[in-house]
């Protein structure tokens, strides 16, 4: 026999006993008041699932209810596995490891992977609505007419239009569009349908190369061929999703954290698209008989634009894109490979 | 363990105080502690198995962990010796999620793919607030029970549209001038719509303590945005002068001293607007010739609190979390009491029978919390 000893509520009231549970075989009684209560069948109670710290509670089929006082107290009916999981100090331990590892896991590797493959059976309506919009949304925010002469944008565009068909690129999909636009400045962007916009600053900067904005735009276009836009929401909505349910509510103080892990592993991925873009822009130019230096020509332009601030090894993971010296060097070498055979 | 039959209060937490014995003159209620005995250890144990387990099972045992959770804060803490209980069944859990995830994903997904629809969406979720608002309160409260009677709540779609949307987009079109009544009045809708059994709450909020505790939190913004002016003169001061080598660890220093006194600002304000307000709802409700709460939240010791957690959190990287949970909980019970009338009738769950936990799942298909968390 074993028994429990606690108090038993009375069904739908908050009036209460102070009473014990008994098993026998498969018969359980409680007893109150110094005298046994009622008698039931074992099938006729809900023992609750044993948690470490939290006493044992018993539902009767009646809605009676009873809360043993003894958070140590168990039945052997109940089950235990859990708790013993919850107790387990090698577990807990190897957890403090496999937890940490098993998310690295999961958002650097597992999501990516599942990004890649599930962006390609993304239908390709979904990508031109996705860049309708989004340069509806844009343009009315951030761009205005380009101020150019029109023969400076025709030179750019007629420069574009025959790279687009000598890669055997679909015109009707790549559109390239001249703008004026404080907000980006010397910049260029593509959007999943194809269109890319270049402004009018980035223009100015590279008048006397038009090969190093013809790199820039090779590198738009790669980012629109690899499907990165898909594949950057597909992750950060799967990202954030599993840490939800992972993580549960850790409140405001958690939620940083894992933002703040979530943010380097996204910056990461962003990184290694930049490289992918960058190497799809260096392959082309190649391809289109143009030296792979243009590529590196138009980096150094960011990198004049931003070498006042100087990146330090821990900054760079919080860099959405490759360090400049970086790619410039790959530019470099990428043409040195070239010439070498 | 002593039994009285009288029950008791709000799913709120805590503990100390000695227990007034009844004096000769007693008074016509007793004032007892609320009582929190989770430990640290043991919840550390409990939350990083069950993390573990969640992500070996891709999420579906999140809904047992959560069930896991929260039973192990609402059984250690207690009025007179009576713990809470959390009743909710995992697979509700899990349905509300999977219900969630769902929503999650459509929302998200649709407003990166399609910008432009992304705002109607916006405008759909607003109106769908209100709705996912009370399911989750009705939900939460009915889970939890004190001395075998539920608590409950039977807030409107109507109100809750009222004061959770259109009160606070009012708000914005006078200077938020508007914002601490409308916190007002959605506390009081929460308060006043909960029941413990048949007793109902009762909440007589006052709206110029919501006007003092924003005044409160608004200057203490002010200050430091002067300090953090002040920082940035002194660096900047500095700096200069110095030779351009030393600027680059001058500027990672300055980041230092901002973020530092970021942490403290919002540190200051949470404990201001979360204590004082805790302080005035807790201190004026009651359920119904039944019981009376009280909050003594004390200002400096929660700023305290507040501000070590966020420092346990960075050292620790977030390991820290179940103990932080555990601290909070009953830095929060020590400052709670609940004063029970002596002369009142036992509560009653007026909830049907189905209510008892067998055959919850049976309950309607929205009968869930609809949360990710």
């Amino acid at each position: 026999m074993q028994s429990l000893t606690g108090n038993y509520y009375f069904p739908k009231s908050s009036e209460s006993k102070q009473a014990t549970v008994s098993v026998v075989s498969d018969t359980v009684s409680v007893h109150y008041d110094g005298e046994c209560a009622f008698v039931i069948a074992k099938e006729a109670m809900k023992l609750s699932s044993s948690i470490p710290g939290v006493a044992t509670e018993i539902d009767f089929e009646d809605g009676g209810r009873f809360i043993a006082s003894d958070a140590q107290q168990r039945l052997t009916l109940s089950s235990a596995r859990l708790e013993g999981f919850e107790k387990n100090k090698i577990l807990i331990f190897a957890s403090i490891f496999l937890v940490p590892f098993c998310m690295w896991f999961i958002l650097a590797v597992g999501m990516p992977y599942i990004a890649n493959k599930s962006v390609v059976l993304v239908p390709q309506s979904v990508s031109n609505q996705m860049g309708e919009q989004s340069f509806d949304v844009i343009n009315e925010l951030f761009l205005s007419p380009s101020e150019l002469p029109q023969a400076t944008q025709d030179k750019v565009i007629a420069q574009w239009d025959d790279a687009v068909a000598t890669l055997g690129l679909s015109d009707n999909k790549y559109n390239l569009f001249v703008y004026k636009s404080d907000y980006f400045g010397p910049n260029a962007f593509a959007l999943p349908n194809g269109t890319v916009v270049i402004t009018d600053a980035l223009i100015e900067k590279l008048d006397d190369n038009p090969d190093a904005i013809l790199a820039v735009l090779l590198h738009e276009i790669g980012h629109v061929e690899g499907q990165h836009s898909l594949r950057i929401v597909a992750q950060s909505v799967s990202n954030t999703l599993a840490i939800a349910v992972i993580f549960g509510d850790v409140e405001s103080l958690g939620e940083a954290i894992l933002g703040t892990g979530s943010a380097l592993v996204m910056n990461a991925f962003s990184r290694d698209m930049e490289r992918e873009a960058d190497d799809y822009a260096l392959e082309k130019l190649v391809k289109l008989g143009k030296s792979p230096q243009a590529f590196g020509d138009a980096m150094e332009v960011f990198l004049t634009l931003k070498s006042q601030h100087e990146e330090s090894d821990l900054l760079q993971y919080l860099s959405t894109h490759p360090e400049v010296k970086d790619r410039i060097k790959k530019a470099q070498e990428y043409g040195l490979f070239r010439d070498e055979k | 363990m002593d039994v009285i039959d009288t029950p008791d209060l709000p799913p709120e937490n805590n503990e100390p105080q000695p227990v007034e014995p009844s004096a000769p003159v007693s008074p016509p209620y007793r004032k007892v502690p609320v009582v929190f005995s989770g430990d640290g250890k043991e919840f550390f144990g409990i939350w990083i198995v069950n993390v573990l387990l969640t992500i070996v099972t891709l999420g579906i045992y999140s809904a047992w962990a959560k069930v896991r959770t929260q039973q192990y804060f609402y059984g250690n803490l207690k009025i007179e010796g009576h713990p809470f209980s959390y009743l909710a069944q995992p697979l509700q859990i899990l349905k509300g999620r999977i219900l969630a995830v769902i929503l999650f994903a459509a929302y998200s997904l649709t407003s990166h793919f399609y910008p432009l629809w992304g705002l109607a969406v916006i405008g759909v979720l607003l109106f769908l607030f209100p709705w996912i608002l009370n399911q989750s309160l009705r939900f939460n409260l009915r889970m939890s029970s004190h001395r075998n009677v539920r608590f409950s709540f039977k807030g409107t779609y109507g109100e809750a549209f009222v004061y959770f949307i259109l009160l606070p987009v009012a708000s914005v079109f006078t200077l938020y001038l508007l914002l601490p009544f409308a916190f007002k009045k959605m506390d009081e809708y929460v308060y006043n719509n909960i029941s413990y059994g048949d007793k109902s709450l009762k909440s007589e909020l006052r709206g110029g303590e919501y006007y003092e505790t924003s005044l409160w939190v608004f200057l203490v913004g002010i200050g430091f945005m002067f300090g953090m002016f002040a920082i940035a003169l002194i660096f900047g001061a500095t700096s200069a002068l110095g030779e351009a080598g030393s600027s680059k660890g001058m500027a990672s220093l300055m980041m230092i001293a901002m973020g530092v006194f970021y942490v403290l600002l919002i540190s200051v304000s949470t404990a201001i607007y979360r204590g004082r307000i805790r302080n005035h709802i807790l201190n004026n409700s009651e359920f119904d010739g039944l019981a009376q709460t009280r909050s003594n939240v004390k200002i400096w010791p929660y700023t305290k609190l507040i501000l070590t957690n966020v420092l346990l959190m960075i050292v620790t990287v977030g390991f820290a979390y179940p103990w932080i949970k555990v601290r909070t909980t009953r830095f929060l019970a020590q400052a709670t009491m609940v004063l029970i009338d002596n002369e009142a009738d036992a509560a009653v769950d007026k909830m049907q029978e189905s209510q008892s936990a067998f055959g919850e799942e049976a309950a309607d298909v929205f009968d869930m919390d609809i949360a990710l968390t």
